[in-house]
C-alpha cells in the first residue's frame, strides 16, 4: 500500500492562497462568462511559475513528479479557474524531450500562450462524431470537432494514428493546410475551435513507440481532470454549506431540515470519498506501468465524472431558484462539471475499459 | 487498552505477514457447515486453533491475555485470513466489542475471570443492546435492572442479538434510572446466560441464516459483580466501544468485499472463455470502481487508527461510503446471475447463484446495522458540517 500522503500539496496550497487573494470573487465571476480564455491570467500564471512546475530543472522548471500536479488541479477546480493549466502544464513536462523540435513547449511555460492537444481520443463513444487524424509519409490529415484552445495556441500537439499505433506529431497553426475554427463554448472555463488538417507537413513527431506515450498523456490527462472534478464538487459543497445554513424559510435555516440536512450530508460524503480516491491514485501513479496507470486514471476519472456531476446538482438544488440562475457560483460548478465529465471519457464510457481490462488479465 | 512496553520489539507487518501466510497455508482450515448449530460449533474450535496458535486478540495488551502488536498487525491477519479462504472467528462480538469494554472498564475479577476464556473462544458472548423500540435510538432502551441485595433482577427484551441462542454471556445495556435523562440512565451488565428466566427465540433472517435472536429476560438475577463500571455509566461504555471498533469493522469489511470481489472475477474469466460479455464487463468496471474508493477511503482511516485519534465523526463517512461500496459491487455481481438467480444451485458466468444471491441480501443489512444510513448522515451534518440541529 502507498503511503497516505497527498504529493505536492504544498504546490496546491500556494494555487489556492494566490487565486483565493488575487482571482476569486468579481474577477472570476467576469472570466467564466468571457468564453473560456483570457491572456492576460494566462500570462500571469506562467509568470508565476505554475506550468513549469513538473517540468524538468534542466529546462527551467521545478522538476516535481506529475502527481504533484493533482493538487494544484483541485485546487484550480475548487477556485473555477479558467483557461488552459492541463495544456500547459501538462503537455511541457511530458513532452519535454523534444522542446528542441517543438520550441512553442517552452514558451507555454515562459507566457501562457497555449499548446493545444489535438486529440481524436476524448472518447471511445461515437469517435465519428469527433473526427479522426491520421499520419502517412509525415503528413497529416483529419479533422478534430472539439479541441481546447487551438484558437488561442502557438502549437499544435496532434495525436494522429498510424500503422505502428498512435504517435504525437507537433504542427505550426499557421502552416498552409491547417484550418482552426473557433467555435461556441458551454464550457465557461474553457474555449474551444475545430481542427481540420489537410495534408499538412508535422514539423516534428515523437518517435513511434506503440502508443505509450500517447497512453501516458491521456492518462495523466484524466488524473488531473478528476483532481479538477473534485476541487469542483468541494466548491459546489462549500457554497451549499454556507447557502442552506443562512437560508431561512419557515422561520429557520433549511439547513436544519432533515430532508436538506440529509442530502449535503451525501454530498460531504462523497466528495470526501473523490478527494480520497484522487489522493490515493496520485500516490500509486508514481511508480505505476503504463498498463496500471491506465486503470488508475480510469478508474478516478469514471468516478469523479460520476461524483462531481451528483454533488452539483444536489447544490443546485439545495439552492433552489437560485441555483438555476449564473448569479450563483453553483450554476457555473454545474457547467463545469458537465464538460469534464465525459472529456476523456464519463463512468460509463470508462467502467467499460475497466471491466475489459479486468477480465482480460491472468 | 495497555500498551506494551517500548523495549518490547515489535515484529514488522512484513514479518508478520509472511508468518502469517505460512501458518494459513499448513493450517486445516474448516469448511462452514450450513446448519446454523454445526456452523457455530465449527467456528469455535476454529476460533480455539486460532487462539492456540497465537492468533487471536492480536492487538491486545498481553497483560489481557493478547499478542501485544498494534491494529495494523490485526488488520494484516483478518486479510490474510480472507485471503486464505478462512473463516473468521466465531465471537467477534467479545473480540471486538464487549471484550475491549471489560479490558478498559472492568474490575480485576471481570478481567480474569472472563477475558482469557472470551480469547479462546470458550465463551461466546452476545450483544443485548437493541429492543424492538430502541433501535436507532437506542438510548430509549427500556429493560430494567432493578437492585436486589447483591444482585440486581433484570426483566425485558432484547432483539437482533446475533448467536443469542448459542452464546454463553450477554453484555447487556439495561436500564437503572428512570428519572434522569435517557442516556444517564442505563447500566452495563455481563449476563450469565444460562441464568434461570432467560429465553431465547431465533429469527429467520432473509439470508436464510438464523444467527438472530430475540431474548426475554423474565427477572433474572444478575450478581452486582457482574456490573461493568458504576451504575449508570453503561452508555458511556458502550458508545466508547461501539465507536472505537467502528474502524477496525470497516477495515475488516473492506478485505472481505475485495477478497470477494476478487473471487468473482476468477469465475467470470473461467467462464467468459475469449467471449465478449458487455453486461458483465460493464458490471465489473463499476464495483472496481466502487471498490477503490473504499480503498482509497480506508487509507485514511488506517491513518486514523495508526494515530489513535479514536472515536471521531469521519468514522460516519467511512461507514455511509462502505455501504454504499457494498451495495454497489454486491448488487453488480448478483444482477449478472440474471434469472439463475431463482434458482440457488445454477451457475450463471460461472458465479454461483446461491453464494452471490446471499452476499448480496446480506449487503442490504449494511445500511441498516451499526448505525443506519439515516443516522450517519445526521451525525455528518450537525458535527462535520456544523448544519443546524432539527
Amino acid at each position: 500500500m502507498a503511503e497516505p500522503i497527498d504529493v505536492g500539496a504544498e504546490y496546491g496550497s500556494a494555487v489556492d492562497d494566490y487565486l483565493t487573494r488575487a482571482y476569486d470573487g468579481d474577477r472570476c465571476r467576469a472570466l467564466l462568462s468571457a468564453g473560456g480564455w483570457d491572456a492576460g491570467l494566462a500570462a500571469e500564471l506562467a509568470e508565476l511559475g505554475w506550468h513549469g512546475l513538473a517540468v524538468p530543472e534542466r529546462h527551467g522548471g521545478l522538476g516535481a513528479p506529475l502527481s504533484s500536479l493533482g493538487p494544484v488541479f483541485t485546487a484550480l477546480g475548487r477556485h473555477l479557474a479558467v483557461g488552459p493549466m492541463l495544456e500547459n502544464t501538462l503537455l511541457p513536462a511530458v513532452l519535454h524531450p523534444h522542446w528542441t523540435i517543438a520550441p512553442a513547449l517552452a514558451a507555454a511555460v515562459e507566457t501562457g500562450v497555449p499548446v493545444a492537444l489535438v486529440d481524436p481520443g476524448i472518447t471511445d463513444d461515437r469517435t465519428a462524431d469527433v473526427g479522426a487524424m491520421t499520419l502517412h509519409d509525415q503528413r497529416l490529415s483529419g479533422a478534430v470537432e472539439a479541441v481546447r484552445f487551438a484558437g488561442q495556441a502557438s502549437l499544435l500537439a496532434v495525436v494522429a494514428a498510424t500503422e505502428a499505433g498512435e504517435v504525437v506529431c507537433f504542427v505550426d497553426p499557421t502552416t498552409p493546410g491547417v484550418r482552426i475554427d473557433s467555435v461556441d463554448s458551454a464550457d465557461p472555463a474553457t474555449a474551444f475551435a475545430r481542427v481540420a488538417l489537410d495534408d499538412v507537413r508535422a514539423d516534428g513527431a515523437a518517435p513511434a513507440d506503440g502508443g505509450e506515450l500517447v497512453a501516458r498523456i491521456r492518462s495523466w490527462a484524466r488524473l488531473l481532470i478528476a483532481c479538477e472534478l473534485s476541487g469542483v464538487a468541494d466548491h459546489a459543497l462549500d457554497r451549499t454549506v454556507t447557502y442552506i445554513g443562512q437560508r431561512e424559510q419557515f422561520g429557520q435555516p433549511i439547513g436544519s431540515f432533515q430532508a436538506v440536512k440529509h442530502i449535503a450530508a451525501d454530498m460531504y460524503a462523497q466528495a470526501t470519498g473523490l478527494r480520497n480516491l484522487c489522493t490515493a491514485s496520485l500516490a500509486d501513479a508514481t511508480d505505476a506501468s503504463t498498463a496500471d496507470l491506465a486503470v488508475l486514471a480510469w478508474t478516478a476519472k469514471a468516478h469523479a465524472a460520476e461524483v462531481a456531476v451528483r454533488v452539483c446538482e444536489d447544490a443546485v438544488q439545495l439552492h433552489g431558484g437560485m441555483g438555476f440562475t449564473t448569479e450563483s457560483d453553483v450554476s457555473a460548478c454545474y457547467l463545469r462539471t458537465l464538460a469534464l465529465r465525459s472529456w476523456y471519457g464519463d463512468a460509463t464510457e470508462l467502467q467499460l475499459r475497466i471491466g475489459a481490462a479486468l477480465l482480460d488479465r491472468v | 487498552m495497555t500498551v506494551q512496553p517500548p523495549s518490547a520489539p515489535t515484529e514488522s507487518l512484513d514479518a508478520f505477514r509472511t508468518r502469517a501466510r505460512a501458518w494459513l497455508a499448513a493450517a486445516d482450515i474448516p469448511e462452514v457447515p450450513r446448519d446454523i448449530d454445526s456452523r457455530f460449533a465449527t467456528l469455535r474450535q476454529w476460533q480455539k486453533t486460532l487462539f492456540e496458535a497465537g492468533w487471536v486478540g492480536i492487538a491486545w495488551s498481553k497483560q489481557a491475555g493478547g499478542q501485544g502488536l498494534s491494529h495494523l498487525h490485526h488488520l494484516v491477519f483478518v486479510g490474510e485470513l480472507a485471503r486464505a479462504g478462512a473463516p473468521q472467528p466465531i465471537g467477534l462480538i467479545g473480540l471486538e466489542v464487549v471484550g475491549p469494554s471489560i479490558d478498559r472498564y472492568g474490575t480485576d475479577w471481570q478481567r480474569h475471570e472472563l477475558l482469557p476464556r472470551l480469547l479462546s473462544g470458550d465463551d461466546i458472548w452476545c450483544q443485548g443492546f437493541s429492543e424492538p423500540n430502541a433501535g436507532s435510538d437506542l438510548a430509549s432502551l427500556r429493560t430494567r435492572a432493578v437492585a436486589d441485595g447483591d444482585e440486581f433482577l433484570v426483566s425485558g427484551q432484547k432483539i437482533w442479538t446475533s448467536w443469542a441462542h448459542l452464546s454463553h454471556w450477554c453484555a447487556l445495556l439495561v436500564r437503572t434510572d428512570t428519572s434522569v435523562r435517557k442516556q444517564a440512565g442505563i447500566s452495563y451488565l455481563l449476563v450469565d446466560m444460562t441464568s434461570p428466566g432467560i429465553t431465547t427465540r431465533p429469527i429467520t433472517q432473509m439470508t436464510g441464516d438464523r444467527e438472530f435472536c430475540e431474548v426475554f429476560f423474565d427477572d433474572v438475577r444478575v450478581p452486582r459483580a457482574n456490573l461493568l463500571g458504576g451504575v449508570n455509566e453503561g452508555w458511556a461504555i458502550a458508545t466508547h466501544t461501539l465507536g472505537s471498533e467502528r474502524a477496525g469493522a470497516t477495515l475488516r469489511r473492506r478485505v472481505e468485499c475485495e477478497v470477494a470481489l476478487d473471487e468473482a472475477l476468477d469465475h467470470l474469466r473461467a467462464a467468459r472463455g475469449s467471449s465478449s460479455d458487455d453486461r458483465a464487463t460493464a458490471a465489473v468496471g463499476r464495483a472496481h470502481v466502487a471498490m477503490r474508493v473504499l480503498d482509497a477511503q480506508t487509507r485514511q482511516t488506517t491513518a486514523r487508527l495508526v494515530a489513535d485519534t479514536g472515536p471521531t465523526p469521519m468514522d460516519s463517512v467511512d461507514k455511509l461510503l462502505l455501504t454504499d461500496v457494498e451495495q454497489i459491487v454486491f448488487a453488480e455481481i448478483a444482477a449478472l446471475l440474471g434469472p439463475l438467480r431463482a434458482v440457488p444451485g445454477a451457475r450463471a458466468r460461472g458465479l454461483l447463484s446461491q453464494r452471490w444471491a446471499y452476499e448480496h441480501l446480506y449487503s442490504r443489512a449494511a445500511s441498516i446495522y451499526g448505525g443506519s444510513s439515516q443516522i450517519q448522515r445526521t451525525i455528518i451534518a450537525e458535527r462535520l458540517m456544523g448544519l443546524p440541529r432539527g
